[in-house]
Parts: C-alpha cells; sequence; structure tokens
C-alpha cells in the first residue's frame, strides 16, 4: 500500500468510510451528562466479531451524511440489510425481543403495566456486553468448530465467492455447543443478582454466591465445561437462552413439578431418581429457610472449635512449659523418681 | 508377636519396641490416601481461592482428580473395615478365646476383657487428662506417666474412627448421587455435602496442627519422628511419653537398676 499510494481500502461494509475517523484511538468526547464517551472502533475486534458482515449503516441507520450529528442508540430489533437465507427476509432480532417480554427478565407485567423498579430489567445490551459480547474467537482463544474443519470443503466446492461458506458454517458450527465459558455466564448473572442493592429492591436471595458453594460451581471454577451454570437449569427446556421463568410459572424449567426433569436432562444426571430434585442448590444457611443445613453447620463448626482450641491451647501451654521445667507452684513429693522405687521403699542406690 | 523384642541394642542405645511391620504398613496406607484425598478434594472445596486451580490441575484436573479421589477414598475405607476386623479378630482369639480356655468367658468378663484393651479409654486416661493440664499451668513439677497408650494417642487414634463413618457414608452419598435419589430424598445429598466437606476440614485441621505437632513440630520430634519406619521408639521417647511402660518394660527385661529418672519438659534432650 505505502508504496502505490493510495490509502488502505475500506472494510466491506464500510461503505460511508467511518473508520476514516473511527480508527483513532483517541476518538471521544464529554456528552452532554458529563459522561466520557469512546468512538474508538477497533477494527480487529470487530472483523472477528458476529456482525463483520454487517454494513454501520445497518444498525446506525440514522447517519445519512459524514461528519454527523450525535447519531442516536442502536436498537438491537431493528430489519438490517441481511437477508435471512432461509425465508428471504431482511434479518432483525425482534423475535428474541419478543422471546425475552414473555420471560422474567420483562420489565412489564402479564397485563403490560410496568413492574416496580421496572428500570432494572435487563434489554440486549445489559447481557450481551462486556465481557460477553466480545467476540468469541479472541478471548476463548479458539473457536472449537462443532465437526471437523475438513467438512467445509464441501461447502466450498459451490460456495466459492468470498468469506460466505466459512462465515456460514461457523455460524451454524458454533452454535452445536456452548459459546462462552460457564464462568462468564455466571458473571452476567451475577451482575445483578450479586449486587446487593438491586437484591434488596426485588427481594431476591444471593443466588450467585449460594451457586458458587455447589459442585456444579466449583467445578467451573475449576475450569469444567461439562458443568451445568445458570442457564443449563433455568432456561425453559426447549427453547433458547432468552427464555427464563419464574418459579411460580408451570412452563419454568425450576418450577417443582418440572424440577426432577430438568435435572435428569441427558448429558446431566440422566440416571438419577425422581427424588434428585430435592437437593437444595442456593443454601444460603438461613434459620428459618435451610434449618437443616443451618444447624449442621453450626454443629460442625461448634466440634471444630472445641476440638481444635482444645488442643492448640494444650500445644501453646506445652511449648510454654519448656521454657520453665522444673517451675511448679507446689513441688511434687515424687518429683521425677521412678515411681517403683517409691513403691517398693527402695532405697536411692 | 513375640518375633519383635521389647528392647533391642543398636549402636550402644537402647530401642523400645511399639509398632509391628504390618501396623506400619497401614499407617502408610492410611496417610498416603488421606493425603491424596486431601489434595484432591480441598481444591474443589475452596475452588475460588487462587491456590486451587492450578493445584486441581496438577492433581489431574475436574476430568481425572474426582476419580482420584474415589479410589483413595475406597482404599481408606477398604483400610477402615479391614483394621477393625483386624482388631476384632485379635480380641476374639487372644482375649476372649483365652477367657473361654479359662472357663471364665460370661457377658461381664467380655465387657471388662473389651475396656482393658490398651487402646481403649479408661480411668487412667481420665486422670492423666487432669494431671496434664495441672502440669502445664505449673500446679505440679512432675509430667503424667503414660502407659503404652497415652490418652493423647487414643484420641490420634480414635479420630479417624469418628471422622471415617461421618466422612466415608457421606462421600459414597455423593457418589453414587444419581443411584441413591431412587430411594432417598434429594435433601440427604445436602446433608452428606456439610457433613463431608466440613468434617474434612476438622480432620485435615487436626491432622496438620495436632498430629503434626506431636510428631513432626515438637522440638525433640522435628523434622520427623522414625517410629513410623522402624517401629521402634529410642529410650529418651519412651521416657518422655510412656514412662510407666518404660519403667514396666526395664523391669521386665531385669533392668531394674538402670531406670532413668522421668524427664522434666524439655530436659534430658542433646538440642
Amino acid at each position: 500500500m505505502a508504496l502505490t499510494g493510495f490509502p488502505e481500502p475500506a472494510p466491506a461494509g464500510d461503505e460511508l468510510n467511518c473508520v476514516l475517523c473511527h480508527k483513532h484511538r483517541g476518538l471521544s468526547r464529554i456528552d452532554e451528562n458529563g459522561k466520557f464517551r469512546l468512538f474508538y472502533l477497533n477494527q480487529e475486534l470487530f472483523d472477528a466479531g458476529p456482525h463483520r458482515r454487517n454494513k454501520c449503516k445497518d444498525c446506525h441507520s440514522d447517519i445519512d451524511r459524514i461528519p454527523h450529528k450525535p447519531a442516536k442508540k442502536v436498537t438491537c430489533t431493528q430489519q438490517c440489510h441481511i437477508v435471512e437465507p432461509s425465508g428471504n427476509v431482511k434479518f432483525s432480532h425482534q423475535s428474541i425481543a419478543d422471546t425475552l417480554a414473555t420471560s422474567v427478565h420483562s420489565s412489564l407485567d402479564a397485563e403490560g403495566n410496568p413492574k416496580p423498579h421496572h428500570e432494572d430489567y435487563p434489554g440486549c445490551k445489559d447481557c450481551h456486553d462486556q465481557p460477553l459480547y466480545r467476540p468469541l474467537s479472541v478471548y476463548k482463544g479458539e473457536v472449537k468448530p462443532g465437526i471437523t474443519a475438513r467438512a467445509i470443503s464441501r461447502c466450498k466446492s459451490c460456495h466459492t465467492s468470498g468469506d460466505f461458506a466459512e462465515d456460514f458454517y461457523e455460524h451454524v458450527t458454533s452454535r452445536l455447543h456452548k459459546t462462552r465459558f460457564p464462568m462468564e455466564t455466571i458473571e452476567v448473572c451475577a451482575k445483578c443478582h450479586q449486587d446487593p442493592d438491586f437484591r434488596e429492591r426485588h427481594e431476591l436471595d444471593d443466588v450467585v454466591t449460594t451457586y458458587k458453594q455447589t459442585f456444579h460451581g466449583k467445578l467451573i471454577a475449576l475450569g469444567s465445561e461439562r458443568t451445568p451454570d445458570c442457564l443449563d437449569c433455568h432456561v425453559v427446556p426447549g427453547e433458547n437462552t432468552h427464555l427464563i421463568e419464574a418459579q411460580d410459572q408451570p412452563t419454568s424449567s425450576v418450577n417443582k413439578a418440572n424440577l426432577s426433569a430438568t435435572c435428569r436432562t441427558s448429558d446431566c444426571h440422566e440416571k438419577a431418581g425422581a427424588m434428585l430434585a430435592g437437593f437444595q442448590t442456593h443454601v444460603t444457611y438461613d434459620r428459618d429457610k435451610y434449618p437443616l443445613q443451618f444447624y449442621m453447620l453450626m454443629f460442625f463448626k461448634a466440634l471444630m472449635a472445641v476440638v481444635l482450641y482444645f488442643f492448640l491451647t494444650l500445644i501453646f501451654l506445652e511449648l510454654l512449659r519448656r521454657l520453665f521445667p522444673r517451675f511448679a507452684f507446689f513441688k511434687d513429693k515424687e518429683g521425677n523418681t521412678p515411681h517403683h522405687r517409691i513403691r517398693n521403699k527402695k532405697p536411692e542406690a | 508377636m513375640a518375633k519383635y523384642d521389647p528392647i533391642v541394642y543398636k549402636g550402644g542405645k537402647r530401642y523400645f519396641y511399639r509398632f509391628s511391620a504390618h501396623q506400619r504398613v497401614q499407617h502408610v496406607i492410611l496417610f498416603s490416601s488421606v493425603l491424596t484425598l486431601a489434595l484432591t478434594g480441598f481444591p474443589l472445596r475452596h475452588a475460588e481461592e487462587p491456590w486451587a486451580k492450578p493445584l486441581y490441575d496438577f492433581m489431574g484436573g475436574t476430568e481425572l482428580a474426582p476419580l482420584i479421589h474415589r479410589a483413595a477414598g475406597t482404599v481408606l475405607l477398604g483400610l477402615f473395615v479391614y483394621h477393625t476386623i483386624y482388631w476384632l479378630a485379635l480380641f476374639i482369639k487372644n482375649d476372649l478365646g483365652g477367657l473361654k480356655q479359662q472357663g471364665r468367658l460370661t457377658f461381664g468378663s467380655g465387657v471388662k476383657a473389651f475396656f482393658t484393651q490398651e487402646m481403649v479409654p479408661n480411668k487412667k486416661d481420665f486422670f492423666d487428662i487432669l494431671h496434664v493440664w495441672k502440669y502445664l499451668l505449673y500446679f505440679t513439677n512432675r509430667p503424667p506417666r503414660h502407659d503404652r497408650m497415652s490418652w493423647r494417642e487414643k484420641f490420634d487414634y480414635f479420630a479417624p474412627y469418628w471422622g471415617i463413618p461421618i466422612l466415608g457414608p457421606a462421600g459414597v452419598l455423593l457418589w453414587w448421587r444419581d443411584e441413591i435419589t431412587h430411594f432417598l430424598p434429594g435433601i440427604v445429598l445436602n446433608a452428606a455435602y456439610i457433613m463431608h466437606t466440613d468434617e474434612a476440614l476438622l480432620a485435615v485441621l487436626f491432622l496438620f496442627f495436632v498430629h503434626w505437632y506431636n510428631v513432626h513440630y515438637a522440638p525433640e520430634k522435628f523434622p520427623a519422628a522414625t517410629v513410623w519406619l522402624t517401629g521402634y521408639l529410642t529410650e529418651d521417647e519412651m521416657i518422655h511419653e510412656h514412662y510407666a511402660q518404660y519403667v514396666k518394660i526395664m523391669i521386665e527385661a531385669g533392668l531394674e537398676d538402670e531406670v532413668k529418672p522421668q524427664h522434666f519438659a524439655g530436659e534430658e534432650y542433646d538440642w
């Protein structure tokens, strides 16, 4: 490029050459609310991300000239210019938003009225944000295809133009396995569910901390990817991850009636008895809610304290005794004389 | 048991018999399995700590370490059952059998025989506990005179006898969680989880602080006692820890005049 003197060509999706400005790392300002806004676009991350084939204007649709005025917030539900190949219609995330609206995370209740503290309820970007929205291949270090990568050669025999085969292949196969580290999923839920103020407003237990105390949580912390995270148990069976329902909904995966089926899905506790569902996952050791666990914990703590304090005091005093081996308030008549000599009244040799 | 002499001489020093090879092998199996269980269990118990993942990965990671843990647990439970049968068999053969030969075997004499076994806590242990506190608080200058098994050693010995019946069945329940929930409610697993993890913490802390003080950290033992390898105690150790037994053995061996006086704390050692 440097030899020909031409500028680098803009990436395929960048018809308006937006990166001419947005490639500068310092492109930022303080907005009307005093909030720092960064407008830098990391081309490398963008090219590795799921939206790399979208044009800037597909999402930032209100921008029609350069330089532009402050743009509107992007809504994920708007139709973009990608045509969805199966139905030949323009693509939109609207169906996901519809699913979310029927889930426990909807900010409106069944009658369509805002729930108390409705501003706490998540939109797309509350979960699909840093760190979750970072392109997988960059942060996970690898993209695991669902089936062997050699299979793509079949696609490429017809779909020769551009990266279509690679993109489509990756799009399909990445959905055949977990795309996120379970720990990332847990952190996303923890953003709200571990926040003390949030939990107080909505009267919720600290389910993230209690989950982390289970074998499931601990194995995940140790790097297991075959152990369930929040979504594996809480998503309504057969639905996508956006449909999580409250426990009292009859179709909820954690409703008492469905719980044993949820535990016993294939790949999990397939051979377990139905009573496995009686296991309490989110144990807070609250005396009223979990009396068995509370009293057992108290018992073991007390036992440990008694045993250890007794012996540690003994050891401490014993070490101290060595400093003054012969001192005593009351001297023993026998002293250190072998007791058989005293018993036998044998004269000292 | 006759193949071990109560006193052997080596390099001009007296050594006193304590553990047979059979018992020493059992101890090696015991501590190897317990250490393996601790190393594959505690990273999981403290998974959120920074040291947990490297240690767990070293012990086999999330796929292999649980299998190692269960294998070691099986060995430990096997040893526990074996040792109990071994002890009972010896008791029945030697003690009850002896009474039967003399025609004195009744329920009462059998119970009495049980309570005179050297590992079974008795009245002397109770008074030795009182005595040691008296001694440690400077109310007397004479340390307690223990027989072959002191009350602390009995506590060490019975710690696994209370730990394993709690840890073992709880571990088995958690291992066979899918099978047992066909006939036991799931909350049993919550109970088993607390029993397994908290009793394990107590066991490991007790071993690390108390047992390892007795055999590693105590100034006269540091860096390590050798009786678990040789089966014999030095004369100093005998005088210090088992003075009553020491006097008895010396008299039985006809060495009454060579009985040394009891140590005061920390004296008589060359350190």
